[in-house]
């Protein structure tokens, strides 16, 4: 086993080596950074700005109302807890409008918007608002603007003055604005989940985001190094050294030295921006801290995490042995550009697979796709967090993913040394099923 | 052919691919110390046959015995192998390379690093040890690999076209390590199709053709063997002397020379014995030999 290790070890050098290497790992927390900060710096860069809003009120009531709705700084409403991520972050841009009424007296109202978009146009307004004298029965309003594009602020205009509408109803009503506030509160339902070993406090939301992570982090690792693991295997052909090292060591160690040398350099990367994330998030977390915004970090069982690596383990592996194969086979690297965007492809159908297996974790498609080697390092992180099966179907699950990758070793070392006793030629697939059973 | 034991054996080896047969049960054995030239044009099955003895394939059937052992991967570390497709890591320094080709046969480290400054040191490459290959010119390539053959101190040296696409300074260079390697008792096996190279080096000889073994032996025997039964004339006063078809049965004129083709059953010395005594003057009389490439034409061209 010494030639395998010396083999692992040359592939790990020269690749930890080359100079995309480097590049990548340095880029890659580069954009990170850019990738968090830029949305901030974006958003900042609108809020410094108040819109500036006319309000022409032709139910000479409802301005204060209005301006105080708008100028409040934070959420309108009841419904804070309800709203998405998205929505939330949308809000928190803390838009500031600077609001005035428009005067009115003696002009007719046509007068009067003329006016007010002549100074639109003139950018010394950004928008106005016109309130008809129907506006609490029919809940119609009107919005000129410059910049109808921008939907976030329109709708979130919209959904202020809805506020200030809904307020000035209950008062016709007579009704305690506070009193409805308290009584909508929405309700908090915390999840549990009934495993094996008791229950667990689950965010049933963080393990559900952790199996999309580990899938998207399979198709990112084989975008990058599919490429890489394919020329790895097609460089002694190139180079032409493929005869020289099958006279010192098998091409199954050739293959598998090549698979797990080219592995560790993906993984050093990734251990390297793993642990640039990490620091990153926390610093992120402490600064959102010190800002005083509600924020918890989404807890994950520890055995979840040991999951999540191995089954992103497995699905790096058993994929990057399909590159080798596929190396194996072509005599070329620009014959084969193309195959990793394919492949990707195919790792999509485990991620449609999954909302299926969320709704019957125990189902016969369940555990069928959970065993299949080129689904189940998704299908059965999935099952895992939805309701964990069996041990012992775990264990069959990886259990079938190693044999696949030792399987497709074998099978891209024995297509690969017919390849070169067959002087190089580039087989087609009757041939290349003829090869695997001669050897 | 059999004294001793042989360092290698091929016994009724056969290979084929698909349909096409390779290597048709062919037999030999090399002995220690020699040099053993496999020979025979492109495609006659020299490096299928090659590459059952470093077991990159192995045959259909028949045995191959090397070092008395019936070939086996754990054998490869004892082999040199240059293949005639060969090759370098562009991207790999001369030593790291030399050290990575040594480590996979067998040698620690700190060996194969003493071998590397000895063996560049030999070929004149000590000062390129830290230059990447694709800074190297094509002849310096040739050595790097040549040393990553020889550097583990292999017992038998397979030389697949050793001087393909070598300048002759360099040839000379590597013929002298290969003769050096002789006489410190290490069996080479040399694989041509250039027969006047083939001449030069080996003390055996097996000639190949589509796949099956045409002739065999010493390059002495085979030489005698094949003895052509001709002279190098060169002399004057010997006009109508060379008309006897008794005595001979063509005359190729040369440039300063004739070559003479003696007749079935005549001899040489009874052709001198003539000439001397019609009184021609003799500056040149020569026995020829057929040279390997004869011998080659004349077997190949057999078969058609």
């Amino acid at each position: 086993m010494r030639k395998l290790l010396t083999i692992i070890k040359r592939e790990y050098v020269q690749g930890a080596r080359s100079k995309g290497f480097i590049i990548s790992t340095i880029l890659g927390p580069v954009l990170m950074v850019v990738m968090m900060v830029l949305p901030g710096v974006l958003f900042g860069m609108k809020t410094g700005e108040a819109t500036r809003v006319a309000v022409v009120d032709q139910t000479g009531e409802m301005y204060e109302r209005v301006r105080d709705i708008l100028t409040r700084s934070g959420d309108v409403g009841d419904d804070k807890e309800q709203q998405s991520g998205m929505a939330r972050g949308a809000s928190q841009m803390q838009a500031r409008y600077k609001v005035e009424q428009a005067a009115s007296e003696g002009k007719s109202f046509d007068d009067v918007k003329r006016g007010l978009s002549d100074r639109v146009r003139k950018n010394d307004l950004d928008a106005y608002l016109v309130l008809p004298p129907s506006i609490l029965a029919d809940g119609k309003a009107e919005y000129y603007g410059r910049n109808l594009g921008d939907v976030i602020s329109v709708g979130r205009l919209q959904e202020r003055l809805s506020r200030a509408v809904v307020e000035q109803r209950m008062l016709a009503a007579d009704m305690d604005v506070k009193r409805v506030d308290e009584l909508f509160r929405n309700v908090r339902m915390s999840t549990v989940k009934i495993s094996e070993r008791g229950e667990e406090e689950n965010s049933g939301g963080g393990s559900f985001f952790l199996a999309f992570g580990v899938a998207a982090f399979i198709v990112i690792a084989l975008l990058m190094y599919g490429q890489v693991i394919l020329s790895a295997v097609v460089e002694e052909k190139t180079t032409r050294l493929s005869e020289v090292l099958f006279s010192s060591v098998q091409p199954f160690q050739l293959m598998a030295g090549k698979l797990i040398g080219v592995s560790l350099v993906a993984l050093t990367q990734y251990a390297i921006w793993a642990v640039v994330a990490v620091v990153l998030a926390l610093y992120g977390a402490g600064a959102l801290a010190m800002t005083g915004a509600n924020f918890t970090l989404p807890q994950i069982a520890p055995s979840l995490v040991v999951y999540a690596l191995l089954f992103f383990l497995l699905g790096f592996f058993i994929y990057a042995t399909v590159f080798m194969v596929i190396g194996a086979v072509v005599t070329s690297e620009k014959e084969s550009s193309q195959v990793a965007i394919y492949l990707s492809l195919v790792l999509v159908i485990p991620i449609y697979l999954t909302f299926p297996i969320i709704r019957s974790p125990n189902s016969a498609l369940s555990f069928w796709v959970s065993m299949f080697p080129f689904f189940s390092p998704i299908t059965m992180l999935v099952r895992i967090m939805t309701e964990t099966p069996p041990f012992w179907q775990i264990a069959l699950s990886i259990l079938i993913g190693v044999g696949t990758i030792v399987l497709l070793v074998w099978l891209a070392a024995r297509i690969y040394r017919m390849g070169m006793l067959m002087y190089g030629k580039r087989p087609n697939i009757p041939e290349i099923l003829r090869w695997v059973r001669q050897g | 052919m059999s004294e001793g034991n042989a360092t290698l054996r091929l016994d009724h080896v056969t290979k084929a691919f698909d349909d096409f047969v390779a290597v048709d049960n062919l037999s030999l054995e090399v002995f220690p110390g020699k040099i053993f030239g496999l020979i025979g044009p492109n495609g006659a099955g020299k490096t299928t046959t090659i590459r059952m003895i470093v077991n990159i394939t192995v045959p259909d059937s028949g045995r191959v015995e090397l070092f008395g052992q019936l070939m086996n991967p754990r054998l490869q570390n004892r082999i040199g192998y240059l293949p005639e497709e060969r090759g370098l890591y562009k991207k790999m320094k001369v030593s790291e390379q030399l050290r990575f080709l040594g480590e996979l046969k067998g040698m620690s480290a700190g060996a194969a690093d003493k071998a590397i400054d000895r063996w560049l040191d030999r070929l004149k490459l000590a000062r390129w040890k830290n230059s990447k290959t694709d800074e190297l010119s094509k002849g310096m390539q040739q050595k790097i690999q040549f040393i990553a053959t020889v550097m583990h101190d292999p017992d038998l040296l397979i030389l697949d076209e050793l001087f393909s696409g070598i300048d002759p300074v360099n040839a000379e260079l590597m013929k002298e390590v290969v003769l050096d390697l002789k006489a410190s008792g290490r069996t080479i096996i040399f694989s041509t199709h250039m027969m006047e190279q083939a001449e030069r080096l080996c003390d055996d000889i097996c000639l190949i053709n589509r796949s099956r073994k045409i002739l065999e032996g010493s390059l002495r025997e085979v030489k005698k063997g094949f003895g052509r039964h001709a002279v190098a004339l060169r002399a004057e006063g010997i006009d109508g002397l060379l008309d006897d078809p008794v005595l001979i049965s063509s005359v190729k004129p040369y440039g300063d020379h004739v070559e003479v083709m003696l007749a079935e059953g005549a001899d040489a010395q009874q052709l001198l014995e003539r000439l001397v005594a019609h009184g021609a003057r003799i500056s040149r009389f020569e026995q020829i030999e057929s040279s390997l490439h004869d011998i080659f034409i004349a077997k190949v061209g057999e078969q058609g």
